[in-house]
Protein backbone atom coordinates (compact mmCIF):
# COMPACT_ATOMS: atom_id res chain seq x y z
CA UNK A 1 0.00 0.00 0.00
CA UNK A 2 1.32 3.45 -0.90
CA UNK A 3 0.67 6.86 0.63
CA UNK A 4 2.28 8.74 -2.27
CA UNK A 5 4.25 8.00 -5.40
CA UNK A 6 7.04 5.68 -4.36
CA UNK A 7 6.19 6.02 -0.68
CA UNK A 8 5.17 2.78 0.95
CA UNK A 9 2.88 3.05 3.96
CA UNK A 10 5.06 2.26 6.98
CA UNK A 11 3.67 -0.60 9.05
CA UNK A 12 6.76 -1.54 11.05
CA UNK A 13 5.09 -1.13 14.42
CA UNK A 14 1.85 -2.78 13.33
CA UNK A 15 3.49 -5.92 11.93
CA UNK A 16 6.55 -6.36 14.14
CA UNK A 17 7.85 -5.93 17.65
CA UNK A 18 10.30 -3.11 17.06
CA UNK A 19 13.29 -3.04 19.42
CA UNK A 20 15.27 -0.36 17.57
CA UNK A 21 17.26 1.41 20.28
CA UNK A 22 16.32 4.93 19.18
CA UNK A 23 12.72 4.37 18.11
CA UNK A 24 11.16 2.85 21.20
CA UNK A 25 10.12 5.97 23.14
CA UNK A 26 9.03 7.96 20.13
CA UNK A 27 6.19 5.72 18.98
CA UNK A 28 3.06 7.80 18.89
CA UNK A 29 0.12 7.40 21.21
CA UNK A 30 -3.31 7.06 19.60
CA UNK A 31 -4.03 10.70 20.51
CA UNK A 32 -0.83 11.86 18.80
CA UNK A 33 -1.75 9.92 15.64
CA UNK A 34 -5.16 11.61 15.69
CA UNK A 35 -3.55 15.03 16.20
CA UNK A 36 -1.23 14.40 13.24
CA UNK A 37 -4.25 13.62 11.06
CA UNK A 38 -5.97 16.86 12.05
CA UNK A 39 -2.93 19.17 12.17
CA UNK A 40 -0.86 17.96 9.21
CA UNK A 41 -1.23 21.18 7.25
CA UNK A 42 1.63 23.65 7.45
CA UNK A 43 1.11 26.48 9.98
CA UNK A 44 -1.89 24.56 11.33
CA UNK A 45 -1.43 25.85 14.86
CA UNK A 46 -1.39 29.45 13.72
CA UNK A 47 -5.15 29.95 13.10
CA UNK A 48 -5.55 31.71 16.41
CA UNK A 49 -2.16 33.36 16.74
CA UNK A 50 -2.75 36.88 18.08
CA UNK A 51 -0.43 39.58 19.38
CA UNK A 52 2.27 39.28 20.65
CA UNK A 53 2.51 36.69 17.84
CA UNK A 54 4.65 34.03 19.35
CA UNK A 55 4.10 30.28 19.42
CA UNK A 56 4.21 29.94 23.20
CA UNK A 57 1.46 32.54 23.58
CA UNK A 58 -1.14 30.70 21.46
CA UNK A 59 -4.13 29.58 23.51
CA UNK A 60 -6.05 27.61 20.88
CA UNK A 61 -4.87 24.88 20.63
CA UNK A 62 -3.56 25.23 24.21
CA UNK A 63 0.12 25.73 23.38
CA UNK A 64 0.71 28.35 26.07
CA UNK A 65 -0.70 26.01 28.70
CA UNK A 66 1.44 23.16 27.35
CA UNK A 67 4.58 25.27 27.81
CA UNK A 68 3.61 26.01 31.41
CA UNK A 69 2.74 22.36 32.08
CA UNK A 70 6.01 21.02 30.66
CA UNK A 71 8.01 23.55 32.70
CA UNK A 72 6.18 22.49 35.88
CA UNK A 73 6.58 18.81 35.01
CA UNK A 74 10.36 19.17 34.52
CA UNK A 75 10.55 21.56 37.48
CA UNK A 76 12.21 24.24 35.39
CA UNK A 77 11.18 27.91 35.17
CA UNK A 78 10.71 28.25 31.43
CA UNK A 79 10.35 25.89 28.50
CA UNK A 80 10.38 26.23 24.74
CA UNK A 81 9.63 23.56 22.18
CA UNK A 82 12.44 22.92 19.71
CA UNK A 83 12.89 20.86 16.52
CA UNK A 84 14.71 18.03 18.29
CA UNK A 85 17.07 17.91 21.27
CA UNK A 86 19.93 18.93 19.00
CA UNK A 87 18.31 22.32 18.40
CA UNK A 88 18.16 22.75 22.15
CA UNK A 89 21.90 22.04 22.37
CA UNK A 90 22.47 24.50 19.56
CA UNK A 91 20.48 27.31 21.22
CA UNK A 92 22.41 26.95 24.47
CA UNK A 93 25.77 26.57 22.70
CA UNK A 94 25.14 29.70 20.62
CA UNK A 95 24.36 31.65 23.77
CA UNK A 96 27.40 30.72 25.84
CA UNK A 97 30.25 29.54 23.63
CA UNK A 98 32.57 31.86 21.73
CA UNK A 99 35.45 30.99 19.41
CA UNK A 100 38.20 29.14 21.26
CA UNK A 101 36.19 28.55 24.43
CA UNK A 102 36.68 25.16 26.09
CA UNK A 103 33.47 23.18 26.53
CA UNK A 104 32.93 20.02 28.54
CA UNK A 105 31.10 16.96 27.37
CA UNK A 106 31.78 13.29 27.90
CA UNK A 107 33.38 10.33 26.18
CA UNK A 108 29.83 8.96 25.76
CA UNK A 109 28.23 12.18 24.48
CA UNK A 110 25.98 12.23 21.44
CA UNK A 111 27.52 13.58 18.24
CA UNK A 112 25.06 16.47 18.03
CA UNK A 113 26.57 17.93 21.20
CA UNK A 114 29.94 17.96 19.44
CA UNK A 115 28.39 19.61 16.39
CA UNK A 116 26.72 22.27 18.53
CA UNK A 117 30.16 23.13 19.95
CA UNK A 118 31.81 22.99 16.53
CA UNK A 119 29.29 25.41 15.08
CA UNK A 120 30.28 28.02 17.68
CA UNK A 121 33.98 27.24 17.11
CA UNK A 122 34.35 26.16 20.70
CA UNK A 123 36.77 23.40 21.70
CA UNK A 124 35.41 20.07 22.95
CA UNK A 125 36.97 18.42 25.97
CA UNK A 126 35.66 15.04 27.06
CA UNK A 127 35.25 13.75 30.59
CA UNK A 128 36.42 10.12 30.34
CA UNK A 129 34.19 7.26 31.43
CA UNK A 130 35.43 4.72 33.96
CA UNK A 131 35.86 1.00 33.37
CA UNK A 132 32.15 0.41 33.86
CA UNK A 133 31.34 3.05 31.24
CA UNK A 134 30.10 5.56 33.78
CA UNK A 135 30.85 9.27 34.02
CA UNK A 136 31.64 10.26 37.59
CA UNK A 137 31.86 13.49 39.58
CA UNK A 138 35.52 12.76 40.35
CA UNK A 139 36.37 12.38 36.66
CA UNK A 140 34.54 15.66 36.02
CA UNK A 141 36.60 17.51 38.64
CA UNK A 142 39.83 16.07 37.24
CA UNK A 143 38.90 17.09 33.70
CA UNK A 144 37.97 20.62 34.75
CA UNK A 145 41.36 21.00 36.42
CA UNK A 146 43.05 19.71 33.26
CA UNK A 147 41.11 22.20 31.12
CA UNK A 148 42.10 25.01 33.46
CA UNK A 149 45.75 24.08 33.08
CA UNK A 150 45.42 23.81 29.30
CA UNK A 151 43.39 26.96 28.63
CA UNK A 152 44.04 29.08 31.71
CA UNK A 153 40.28 29.40 32.19
CA UNK A 154 37.17 27.39 32.96
CA UNK A 155 35.00 25.57 30.45
CA UNK A 156 32.05 27.82 29.61
CA UNK A 157 29.45 25.04 29.51
CA UNK A 158 29.06 21.33 30.29
CA UNK A 159 26.85 18.91 28.34
CA UNK A 160 25.98 15.90 30.51
CA UNK A 161 23.86 13.01 29.25
CA UNK A 162 21.80 11.43 32.03
CA UNK A 163 21.49 8.19 30.05
CA UNK A 164 23.99 7.79 27.23
CA UNK A 165 23.12 6.44 23.80
CA UNK A 166 26.00 3.94 23.68
CA UNK A 167 25.37 1.82 26.76
CA UNK A 168 22.12 3.21 28.11
CA UNK A 169 23.98 3.73 31.39
CA UNK A 170 22.68 6.19 33.94
CA UNK A 171 25.19 8.79 35.10
CA UNK A 172 25.11 10.71 38.38
CA UNK A 173 24.12 14.08 36.93
CA UNK A 174 23.35 15.55 40.33
CA UNK A 175 26.85 14.91 41.66
CA UNK A 176 28.47 15.96 38.38
CA UNK A 177 26.47 19.21 38.39
CA UNK A 178 27.55 19.96 41.94
CA UNK A 179 31.18 19.73 40.82
CA UNK A 180 30.60 21.82 37.68
CA UNK A 181 28.78 24.51 39.65
CA UNK A 182 31.64 24.59 42.15
CA UNK A 183 33.65 25.95 39.21
CA UNK A 184 30.74 28.17 38.02
CA UNK A 185 30.17 26.09 34.89
CA UNK A 186 26.54 25.95 33.72
CA UNK A 187 25.23 22.45 33.03
CA UNK A 188 23.01 21.30 30.21
CA UNK A 189 21.22 18.07 31.10
CA UNK A 190 20.75 15.92 28.01
CA UNK A 191 17.56 14.02 28.69
CA UNK A 192 17.07 12.60 25.20
CA UNK A 193 16.64 9.14 26.74
CA UNK A 194 14.98 10.19 29.98
CA UNK A 195 12.54 13.10 29.51
CA UNK A 196 9.27 11.29 28.75
CA UNK A 197 10.65 7.94 29.86
CA UNK A 198 11.29 8.35 33.58
CA UNK A 199 10.75 11.17 36.11
CA UNK A 200 13.06 14.19 35.62
CA UNK A 201 13.27 17.02 38.15
CA UNK A 202 15.57 19.78 36.92
CA UNK A 203 15.73 21.66 40.21
CA UNK A 204 16.50 18.54 42.19
CA UNK A 205 19.31 17.72 39.76
CA UNK A 206 20.46 21.33 40.07
CA UNK A 207 21.02 21.75 36.34
CA UNK A 208 20.73 24.98 34.37
CA UNK A 209 19.09 23.47 31.28
CA UNK A 210 17.03 20.38 30.58
CA UNK A 211 16.81 19.15 27.00
CA UNK A 212 14.38 16.43 25.94
CA UNK A 213 13.66 14.76 22.64
CA UNK A 214 10.04 14.53 21.52
CA UNK A 215 10.65 11.97 18.80
CA UNK A 216 13.02 9.87 20.86
CA UNK A 217 11.25 9.78 24.20
CA UNK A 218 7.99 11.76 24.29
CA UNK A 219 5.83 9.80 21.83
CA UNK A 220 5.96 12.71 19.39
CA UNK A 221 6.59 13.13 15.66
CA UNK A 222 10.06 14.20 14.47
CA UNK A 223 11.65 16.64 14.74
CA UNK A 224 10.49 17.74 18.17
CA UNK A 225 11.91 18.36 21.61
CA UNK A 226 11.92 20.63 24.62
CA UNK A 227 14.43 23.02 26.14
CA UNK A 228 13.88 23.98 29.77
CA UNK A 229 15.86 26.59 31.68
CA UNK A 230 16.14 28.12 35.12
CA UNK A 231 14.86 31.68 35.47
CA UNK A 232 18.38 33.11 35.37
CA UNK A 233 19.41 31.12 32.29
CA UNK A 234 16.07 31.61 30.54
CA UNK A 235 16.72 35.34 30.45
CA UNK A 236 19.92 34.58 28.54
CA UNK A 237 18.99 31.78 26.16
CA UNK A 238 15.44 33.01 25.54
CA UNK A 239 16.43 36.66 25.22
CA UNK A 240 14.26 38.63 22.80
CA UNK A 241 15.36 40.24 19.56
CA UNK A 242 16.99 43.66 19.56
CA UNK A 243 17.76 43.99 15.87
CA UNK A 244 16.38 46.80 13.72
CA UNK A 245 16.33 47.33 9.96
CA UNK A 246 18.42 50.38 9.08
CA UNK A 247 16.12 51.43 6.24
CA UNK A 248 12.69 50.20 7.23
CA UNK A 249 13.31 50.57 10.98
CA UNK A 250 11.47 47.31 11.41
CA UNK A 251 11.75 45.58 14.75
CA UNK A 252 10.47 42.12 15.59
CA UNK A 253 8.63 42.26 18.89
CA UNK A 254 9.32 39.46 21.32
CA UNK A 255 10.69 36.93 18.87
CA UNK A 256 13.63 34.99 20.30
CA UNK A 257 16.78 34.77 18.12
CA UNK A 258 17.90 31.39 19.48
CA UNK A 259 14.49 29.96 18.59
CA UNK A 260 14.56 31.68 15.18
CA UNK A 261 11.11 33.03 16.05
CA UNK A 262 8.58 30.25 16.22
CA UNK A 263 9.75 26.64 16.22
CA UNK A 264 7.23 23.79 15.86
CA UNK A 265 4.23 25.08 13.96
CA UNK A 266 2.06 22.08 13.18
CA UNK A 267 1.73 18.33 13.58
CA UNK A 268 5.02 17.96 15.46
CA UNK A 269 3.93 20.22 18.29
CA UNK A 270 0.31 19.11 18.49
CA UNK A 271 1.43 15.48 18.34
CA UNK A 272 3.73 16.09 21.30
CA UNK A 273 0.94 17.91 23.15
CA UNK A 274 -1.58 15.16 22.45
CA UNK A 275 0.77 12.49 23.88
CA UNK A 276 1.71 14.56 26.91
CA UNK A 277 -0.99 13.34 29.36
CA UNK A 278 0.01 9.72 28.67
CA UNK A 279 3.71 10.59 28.76
CA UNK A 280 3.29 12.23 32.17
CA UNK A 281 1.58 9.08 33.38
CA UNK A 282 3.98 6.57 31.83
CA UNK A 283 7.09 8.00 33.48
CA UNK A 284 5.59 6.95 36.82
CA UNK A 285 5.63 3.32 35.70
CA UNK A 286 9.16 2.94 34.41
CA UNK A 287 9.61 -0.02 36.76
CA UNK A 288 7.26 -2.03 34.49
CA UNK A 289 9.51 -1.24 31.55
CA UNK A 290 12.54 -2.47 33.48
CA UNK A 291 10.63 -5.66 34.36
CA UNK A 292 10.00 -6.31 30.66
CA UNK A 293 13.63 -5.53 29.87
CA UNK A 294 14.71 -8.01 32.53
CA UNK A 295 12.61 -10.80 30.95
CA UNK A 296 14.44 -10.30 27.65
CA UNK A 297 17.88 -9.93 29.21
CA UNK A 298 17.52 -13.09 31.27
CA UNK A 299 16.66 -14.97 28.10
CA UNK A 300 19.69 -13.53 26.30
CA UNK A 301 21.94 -14.34 29.24
CA UNK A 302 20.65 -17.90 29.20
CA UNK A 303 22.42 -18.31 25.87
CA UNK A 304 25.93 -19.42 26.75
CA UNK A 305 28.57 -16.78 25.95
CA UNK A 306 26.27 -13.74 25.88
CA UNK A 307 27.40 -10.74 27.89
CA UNK A 308 25.62 -7.53 28.89
CA UNK A 309 27.94 -4.59 28.26
CA UNK A 310 25.64 -2.04 29.88
CA UNK A 311 25.50 -1.62 33.64
CA UNK A 312 23.65 -4.53 35.20
CA UNK A 313 21.11 -4.69 36.77
CA UNK A 314 19.68 -2.20 34.33
CA UNK A 315 18.48 1.31 35.10
CA UNK A 316 17.28 1.84 31.54
CA UNK A 317 15.76 -0.26 28.78
CA UNK A 318 18.34 0.73 26.12
CA UNK A 319 20.88 -2.07 26.41
CA UNK A 320 24.15 -3.03 24.71
CA UNK A 321 25.03 -6.68 24.46
CA UNK A 322 28.08 -8.67 23.38
CA UNK A 323 27.23 -11.88 21.52
CA UNK A 324 30.67 -12.58 20.06
CA UNK A 325 30.80 -15.86 21.97
CA UNK A 326 27.20 -16.83 21.14
CA UNK A 327 25.23 -15.59 18.12
CA UNK A 328 28.37 -14.49 16.28
CA UNK A 329 29.75 -18.04 16.42
CA UNK A 330 26.85 -19.13 14.20
CA UNK A 331 27.64 -16.34 11.71
CA UNK A 332 31.09 -17.84 11.05
CA UNK A 333 29.60 -20.78 9.18
CA UNK A 334 26.04 -19.71 8.33
CA UNK A 335 25.30 -19.21 4.63
CA UNK A 336 23.78 -15.80 5.41
CA UNK A 337 26.83 -14.93 7.55
CA UNK A 338 25.95 -12.29 10.14
CA UNK A 339 22.67 -11.52 8.45
CA UNK A 340 21.17 -14.80 9.63
CA UNK A 341 20.42 -13.23 13.01
CA UNK A 342 18.35 -10.21 11.94
CA UNK A 343 16.79 -12.39 9.27
CA UNK A 344 15.72 -15.03 11.82
CA UNK A 345 14.36 -12.29 14.07
CA UNK A 346 12.39 -10.75 11.23
CA UNK A 347 10.92 -14.12 10.30
CA UNK A 348 9.63 -14.32 13.84
CA UNK A 349 8.19 -10.77 13.68
CA UNK A 350 10.97 -8.80 15.35
CA UNK A 351 12.84 -5.83 13.86
CA UNK A 352 15.21 -3.16 15.11
CA UNK A 353 18.52 -5.04 15.39
CA UNK A 354 20.97 -3.74 12.78
CA UNK A 355 21.08 -6.26 9.89
CA UNK A 356 24.38 -8.12 9.98
CA UNK A 357 25.16 -7.31 13.61
CA UNK A 358 26.04 -10.38 15.67
CA UNK A 359 28.99 -9.17 17.72
CA UNK A 360 27.97 -6.08 19.69
CA UNK A 361 24.50 -4.60 19.26
CA UNK A 362 21.89 -2.56 21.05
CA UNK A 363 18.19 -2.90 21.57
CA UNK A 364 15.45 -1.19 23.52
CA UNK A 365 12.40 -2.94 24.95
CA UNK A 366 10.68 0.30 25.99
CA UNK A 367 6.95 0.26 25.28
CA UNK A 368 6.60 -3.47 24.80
CA UNK A 369 3.77 -5.23 26.60
CA UNK A 370 4.71 -8.05 28.99
CA UNK A 371 3.36 -10.49 26.39
CA UNK A 372 5.64 -8.98 23.75
CA UNK A 373 8.60 -9.13 26.16
CA UNK A 374 7.95 -12.83 26.74
CA UNK A 375 7.66 -13.29 22.97
CA UNK A 376 11.03 -11.57 22.46
CA UNK A 377 12.65 -13.70 25.15
CA UNK A 378 11.33 -16.88 23.59
CA UNK A 379 12.46 -15.80 20.12
CA UNK A 380 16.07 -15.21 21.20
CA UNK A 381 16.26 -18.57 22.95
CA UNK A 382 14.63 -20.36 20.01
CA UNK A 383 17.04 -18.81 17.49
CA UNK A 384 19.94 -19.87 19.73
CA UNK A 385 18.79 -23.49 20.03
CA UNK A 386 17.80 -23.75 16.36
CA UNK A 387 21.38 -22.79 15.50
CA UNK A 388 23.03 -25.20 17.88
CA UNK A 389 24.04 -22.77 20.63
CA UNK A 390 24.03 -24.07 24.18
CA UNK A 391 21.89 -22.72 26.97
CA UNK A 392 23.16 -22.16 30.51
CA UNK A 393 21.46 -24.51 32.89
CA UNK B 1 -17.78 12.22 10.75
CA UNK B 2 -14.65 11.88 8.58
CA UNK B 3 -12.44 12.41 11.62
CA UNK B 4 -14.53 10.06 13.75
CA UNK B 5 -14.02 7.24 11.27
CA UNK B 6 -10.31 7.99 10.92
CA UNK B 7 -9.93 8.09 14.69
CA UNK B 8 -11.74 4.79 15.07
CA UNK B 9 -9.31 3.28 12.58
CA UNK B 10 -6.47 4.83 14.56
CA UNK B 11 -7.68 3.07 17.71
CA UNK B 12 -7.74 -0.18 15.75
CA UNK B 13 -4.22 0.55 14.56
CA UNK B 14 -3.08 0.83 18.18
CA UNK B 15 -4.55 -2.60 18.95
CA UNK B 16 -2.49 -3.98 16.06
CA UNK B 17 0.61 -2.37 17.55
CA UNK B 18 -0.05 -3.69 21.02
CA UNK B 19 -0.56 -7.22 19.77
CA UNK B 20 2.19 -7.38 17.10
CA UNK B 21 3.40 -9.59 15.62
CA UNK B 22 0.95 -12.42 16.29
CA UNK B 23 -2.19 -10.31 16.68
CA UNK B 24 -3.77 -12.88 18.95
CA UNK B 25 -6.19 -10.67 20.82
CA UNK B 26 -7.24 -11.45 24.38
CA UNK B 27 -10.89 -11.20 25.41
CA UNK B 28 -10.72 -7.52 26.35
CA UNK B 29 -8.94 -6.61 23.12
CA UNK B 30 -11.43 -8.61 21.05
CA UNK B 31 -14.34 -6.82 22.73
CA UNK B 32 -12.67 -3.46 22.12
CA UNK B 33 -11.95 -4.30 18.49
CA UNK B 34 -15.55 -5.44 18.00
CA UNK B 35 -16.87 -2.19 19.48
CA UNK B 36 -14.55 -0.12 17.28
CA UNK B 37 -15.51 -2.04 14.12
CA UNK B 38 -19.22 -1.62 14.93
CA UNK B 39 -18.66 2.13 15.41
CA UNK B 40 -16.74 2.29 12.17
CA UNK B 41 -19.59 0.68 10.25
CA UNK B 42 -22.03 3.20 11.69
CA UNK B 43 -19.66 6.08 10.92
CA UNK B 44 -19.13 4.93 7.34
CA UNK B 45 -22.91 4.56 6.89
CA UNK B 46 -23.42 8.13 8.14
CA UNK B 47 -20.68 9.36 5.80
CA UNK B 48 -22.41 7.69 2.85
CA UNK B 49 -25.66 9.39 3.78
CA UNK B 50 -24.07 12.80 4.19
CA UNK B 51 -21.77 12.81 1.19
CA UNK B 52 -23.95 10.99 -1.31
CA UNK B 53 -27.28 12.65 -0.45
Amino acid sequence: MRCGIGIEARQVNELFVNIDPIQAGGRLTADAMKAVIAYGDGYSVCDNCRKPNRLDYINKPPIAEFHRDVAAWLNMDAVRVVPGARRGFQAVANTYIRKGDPVLLTSLSHYTEFLAIEETRGIAREIPHDTSHKITADATATKIEEVMREFGRMPVLAFIDHVDYQYGNMHDVKAITKVAHHYDIPVLYNGAYTVGILPVDGKDLGVDFVVGSGHKSMAAPAPSGVLGATRERAAEVFRTTAIEGDMTKRIFGIKEPEMMGCTLMGATLVGMMASFPQVKERVKHFDRELDNNRIVLEALLSVSGTKILSEYPRNHTLTRVDTVASFDKVAESHKKRGFYFSSALEEKGIVGVIPGATKVWKFNTYGTTSKQAAFLADAFVTIATENGLTLNT
Amino acid sequence: MTFQALYTLTDLRVILRETAPQHSLDETQRAQAQRLLDNLERQVASLKQEILK
